[in-house]
């Protein structure tokens, strides 16, 4: 159906009629007037045309109402979805008397080109959204995580995907730190970070080294470098970018000869607790009946066993601080309870070589808080060493009262071969050995440097004085349970998660 | 430590334990001890003693052939298991394991003890500390 052609015959038909009718109008009126006789012609004549001019100004405006109200409602449809200037009414189109069916189409045809150049302009934006996101974040080799400012994950690459084995889509909308559980290589955590920035920054960037993440539901740990670009503002809410330089390869060897540790410790280990077993039976079932020098013998083969499997334990500590592996349970225990059951333990290594073990402990010590586990490891060592360098002397004494810091400080002082003052500076160091001196240090290095590395993880000190001649003491500090549960602000139910170098193994010292 | 008392609940006892000298030793001292062991020397048939027979005790080595201790602890462990194991696991390993793998594992267990650092007697004593299962 042709509107316009429909909207000519009604326009031709309408202003035909008024025409019509106005002639008919003023006709009429002149013959009336004409028949009446009291007029004269030339008053007939004025009054038809006054009245022709009168109906030709009606029929104009009627006319103009009725033809230019389509274009009237047209222009308003126009301004209705013009995008600037104030904003206009949509044009009410039912009330058209003239040209209805026209007007409609034509106001529709307006909508849906509007709404054509919508779609196009929206797809045009998401288009450059896409290349920025999918383009530029697809084609980078590396897995990228994008946040808000609610750690929300809003957006991972495919690379990302692939990397963790996730189906894609399954981060979006997730928390970063539920989804993933990482680990860092000291104190200095992501979340950390971004909760400090987020305080004081606009734009910041940081990167973390050695960071692993166990992935839930698999056996599997990827190791990585981590970079952090932080942008308070972005426009399209990329608060934070995190791109991930994978190393699980190169770190994981690492894990390996740490399981070559582990492995080898596990294969002596095992003769070890043969070893330690049968002695025990010979020495409960022969013991009684051995001459005093026989029973000798088997306290000693008992010490050197118990030594022996000190010292494995000692390469496996050694090898954990090396990797970072270590990690510290701080729980609160009585210390007088902890230094009697290592002492209780050596005593027969120290009683095998006519030492004891005397103990000076102040009373009422505070709880500490240590992880029971390392901190024996500790005492042992440090005894261990006294007992080897005695040189003939018999007394080892092992004290512990609370210094002038408030920290306790334990001390194991022997009274035998002493330290040079040379070698003094490196005695904690991995492996020292001076030359010179090889004799009379020799041995030593492990279990020092594994003392140290575990004391500094409990946030404590270790020193020595010594003299050649006449003794060494070993000292090293410990925090008090009440000043250590302060200084984490953590409650006293879990314990308190430390590592060698400060190694925090997940950050839940943080969370809550 | 009265040696030849034990809770007179706990009496029996399952070594799981692939080292013939290793189980040997701890079941004579335990055997001494007042419990009656049984030695198993896989996890597959360590696992089915464990299910079918009533044993108060599971000594439980992690690195034993066929299934691996976890694997055996996670199964006697699973509540949808039957029927279902009441007893105790201790486990009795010189494997090493990294911490979070080792705290796991002591979710589980009612023990972790390394063999290295203890003797037949010391596990003995361990044993006879166990608090019976709550009924």
């Amino acid at each position: 159906m042709d509107f316009y052609a429909k909207y000519r015959k009604q326009l031709d038909w309408h202003i035909g009629l008024l025409v019509f009718a106005q002639q008919l109008l003023v006709m009429g009126a002149g013959w009336l007037l004409y028949e009446s006789h009291r007029v004269t012609d030339l008053t007939v004549l004025l009054l038809m045309s006054g009245l022709s001019v009168l109906g030709a100004m009606l029929v104009l405006h009627l006319v103009r109402r009725t033809a230019s109200e389509p274009i009237q409602k047209l222009w308003q449809a126009i301004q209705h979805i013009a995008p600037q200037g104030d904003p206009v009414p949509a044009p009410a189109l039912d009330d058209l008397r003239i040209g209805q069916e026209l007007v409609s189409n034509l106001a529709n045809h307006v909508y849906q080109m509007a709404s054509v150049v919508e779609d196009v302009e929206r797809t045009n934006a998401k288009q450059a959204q896409d290349i920025h996101a999918n383009f530029i974040a697809n084609t980078l080799p590396l897995p990228l995580i994008v946040i808000d400012k609610n750690d929300t994950i809003i957006y991972a690459n495919e690379v990302a995907y692939r990397y963790f084995d996730i189906p894609a889509d399954e981060l979006d909308g997730k928390n970063l730190y539920t989804a993933f559980d990482m680990s860092f290589a000291n104190e200095q955590t992501v979340e950390l970070w971004l909760n400090k920035v987020r305080q004081d920054s606009v734009t910041a960037n940081n990167s973390w080294e050695r960071v692993r993440i166990g992935l839930p539901g698999q056996n599997k740990t990827k190791q990585f470098d981590l970079a952090a670009h932080y942008n308070k503002s972005n426009p399209m809410g990329y608060e934070t970018m995190l791109v991930l330089f994978d190393h699980t390869e190169v770190y994981s060897q690492d894990d390996q000869a740490m399981s070559f540790v582990a492995l080898s410790v596990h294969e002596l280990r095992t003769p070890l607790t043969l070893l330690r077993g049968y002695i025990e039976v010979f020495d409960e079932e022969l013991g009684p009946n051995l001459t005093p020098e026989l029973q000798g013998f088997m306290q000693k083969m008992d010490a050197s066993a118990q030594q022996l499997a000190a010292f494995v334990d000692n390469i496996l500590n050694v090898a954990k601080i090396e990797d970072n592996q270590l990690t510290l349970q701080l729980h609160e225990e009585k210390w007088d309870e902890v230094l009697k059951t290592v002492i209780g333990d050596i005593s027969l290594r120290a009683n095998v070589r006519g030492i004891t073990i005397k103990t000076d402990i102040a009373p009422d010590l505070p709880t500490v808080g240590v992880d029971r586990y390392s901190i024996y490891e500790v005492v042992a060592n440090l005894l261990d060493n006294a007992i080897k360098y005695s040189r003939g002397t018999k007394e080892i004494h092992v004290s512990a009262a609370l210094n002038k810091d408030g920290m306790v400080e334990t001390s194991v002082k022997d009274f035998g071969l002493g330290i040079d003052g040379a070698i003094l500076p490196h005695i904690f160091d991995k492996f020292y050995r001076n030359h010179r001196n090889r004799s009379q240090i020799g041995g030593t290095g492990l279990g020092l440097y594994l003392s140290h590395a575990i004391v500094q993880a409990h946030g404590g000190q270790i020193s020595v004085s010594s003299k050649v001649d006449e003794g060494s003491t070993f000292s090293f500090t410990i925090f008090p349970y009440a000043k250590l549960a302060d200084a984490n602000k953590t409650g006293d139910t879990n314990g308190i998660t430390r590592g060698a170098h400060g190694w925090i193994k997940n950050h839940s010292l943080y969370r809550d | 430590m009265d040696q030849t008392a034990p809770d007179p609940q706990l009496k029996k006892v399952l070594c799981i334990e692939d080292e013939h000298f290793i189980s040997e030793l701890y079941a004579r001292a335990l055997t001494k001890a007042g419990y009656s062991v049984d030695v198993q020397l896989d996890g597959q048939k360590g696992l089915s003693a464990a299910q079918t027979d009533t044993y108060d005790i599971v000594l439980l080595d992690l690195m034993i052939p066929n299934i691996t201790g976890i694997e055996v602890l996670r199964t006697l462990r699973d509540p949808k298991q039957t029927p279902r194991f009441h007893g105790k696991v201790i486990i009795t390993t010189n494997l090493e394991q990294r911490d979070d793998v080792r705290a796991d594992i002591e979710k589980q267990a009612d023990g972790y003890l390394v063999k290295a650092e203890i003797t037949p007697r010391q596990l003995v004593e361990f044993l006879t500390k166990l608090e019976p299962p709550q009924a």
